[in-house]
C-alpha cells in the first residue's frame, strides 16, 4: 500500500472502500444521533471555545464522516481539506465525549481522519 | 509533549535489511507535532529506504500507515488487516507507542525508527526543548517553575552548588545554572523563603515502572498495580 501525494487526484474508490468497511457503525451513528447535544457538555474544546456549536462533538462527526458518508465518498480535495479542518483542528481525540445513545464519536472522527490520511490530506504541523 | 528524532537512514536500512515486507507505522500524536514520525515523515523515510534498496537492485518493500496514536490500543485495531501481510514493522512513535505496537502484535518484530528524547516544549517549528524528566514528584511549586531535575546538571534539590559562576553552570559557560534562574524567579516573585526550605531527597520513583491511576478510578482498578 503506497500513499498518494497531495497533487494526485482523489481516489474516490479507495474512500468508498474505507467507508464500506465501517458502514454499519457509521450508519448507526448517523441514524441514532438525536441531536440532544449532551455530548457537547463533555467536550472541553466546546466549553473552552465559548460553546461555539461548531465544536459540538455531534456537529463535528456529522460534518466530517457524515459528509463523506452522504456523498458516498464522491468528494474532491477541497472537501477533504474542509473535513480535515474539523477532524484535526476541532477535535484532539481525547475520547472524553459522552453520548447517552452510545455513539463512539471519537471513533467516527478517527475514521474521518483515516479517510483524509488515505488521500494524504493531513494536518500540517510544520505550518508557522 | 514527547519529543523524538528520527534515526539515521543507515541504521534503519541495516535493521530492516533481513525483512522483505516492511510496514512503517507513523503516529498522529506527539511525533507528528515535533515533525519526527507523523504521516509526512513516514512517507519521507519510506522514499529514502525504498530508494536505498533500489540502488542495490533490491525491490521496494516498505509500506506506510499512520494511526492517530500508537499509545492507545483502540487506534491500533485498524492495523490488524494490514500487519499480517508484513514480516516486520518500523514504529515512528515514541518508545511508549512502539511498545504497545509490539505488545499488540507479538508475532511481528517492531523496530523503532525514532529516538525518543524528551518531554519538552515547542520553542519554534523544528526546535524543541526538554523541560521535564517525569520524576514523579514535581517540585516546580517551590522552584519558581524551573525544573532542577531537568536543568541542573547534578539534579540538585537544594541549590545552587559552589560551581555556579556568573549565572552559568560549572560544566560549561554555555549552560545557564538552573538554581541561579530559580533564585532569580523566586526573588522576582518575593518568594525567596522557598529556596531556604530544605528539600528532602527524591525517591526516584522512575527507577521502577509506574502506572498512573487517577483518584476517581482507584476503585475500578483496585486489583491493578
Ligand atoms: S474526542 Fe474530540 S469531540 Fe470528543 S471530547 Fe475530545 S475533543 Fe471533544
Ligand atoms: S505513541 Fe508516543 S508519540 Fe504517539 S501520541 Fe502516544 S505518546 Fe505521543
Ligand atoms: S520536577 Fe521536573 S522532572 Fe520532576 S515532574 Fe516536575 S518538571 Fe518534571
Amino acid at each position: 500500500m503506497s500513499e498518494p501525494t497531495a497533487t494526485e487526484p482523489v481516489n474516490t474508490g479507495q474512500i468508498k472502500q474505507l467507508l464500506d468497511q465501517h458502514k454499519t457503525k457509521m450508519k448507526m451513528a448517523l441514524r441514532v444521533c438525536a441531536h440532544c447535544s449532551l455530548c457537547a457538555q463533555s467536550c472541553f474544546l466546546f466549553n473552552t471555545r465559548e460553546q461555539d456549536p461548531i465544536y459540538m462533538p455531534s456537529h463535528k462527526f456529522i460534518n466530517s464522516i457524515g459528509r463523506l458518508y452522504k456523498k458516498k465518498g464522491n468528494v474532491d480535495r477541497q472537501a477533504l481539506e474542509e473535513i480535515s479542518e474539523i477532524a484535526w483542528k476541532r477535535c484532539v481525540l481525547c475520547t472524553r465525549c459522552y453520548c447517552p445513545l452510545g455513539i463512539d464519536i471519537p471513533e467516527m472522527i478517527t475514521l474521518a481522519r483515516t479517510i483524509c490520511r488515505s488521500q494524504n490530506v493531513v494536518n500540517d504541523f510544520s505550518a508557522e | 509533549m514527547v519529543k523524538a528524532k528520527r534515526k539515521p537512514l543507515e541504521e534503519l536500512k541495516a535493521v530492516t535489511q533481513p525483512y522483505q515486507r516492511i510496514l512503517n507505522v507513523g503516529c498522529g500524536g506527539c511525533v507528528s507535532v515535533c515533525l519526527a514520525g507523523g504521516q509526512k515523515e513516514v512517507l519521507v523515510l519510506n522514499n529514502e529506504l525504498n530508494l536505498a534498496f533500489k540502488n542495490e537492485n533490491q525491490p521496494n518493500r516498505v509500506d506506510a500507515y499512520t494511526v492517530e496514536r500508537q499509545c492507545n490500543a483502540r487506534h491500533l485495531r485498524e492495523l490488524e488487516r494490514i500487519v499480517k501481510d508484513h514480516d516486520c514493522m518500523l514504529s515512528m512513535a515514541c518508545g511508549a507507542g512502539a511498545q504497545l505496537l509490539a505488545e499488540t502484535f507479538p508475532d511481528t518484530p517492531v523496530l523503532p525508527a525514532v529516538n525518543t528524547e524528551s518531554i519538552g516544549i515547542d520553542r519554534e517549528v523544528g526546535i524543541y526543548e526538554e523541560k521535564c524528566r517525569a520524576c514523579g514528584e514535581c517540585v516546580l511549586g517551590y522552584t519558581g517553575g524551573v525544573c532542577p531535575v531537568t536543568r541542573c546538571a547534578k539534579g540538585l534539590f537544594n541549590g545552587p552548588c559552589g560551581g555556579v559562576q556568573d549565572g552559568k553552570c560549572e560544566i560549561s559557560m554555555d549552560i545557564p545554572c538552573a538554581w541561579y534562574d530559580i533564585h532569580g524567579r523566586l526573588k522576582n516573585q518575593n518568594r525567596l523563603d522557598n529556596i531556604k526550605q530544605l528539600q528532602m531527597v527524591m525517591e526516584w520513583k522512575n527507577q521502577t515502572q509506574r502506572t498512573t491511576i487517577q483518584e476517581a478510578y482507584a476503585q475500578r482498578y483496585a486489583s491493578s498495580k
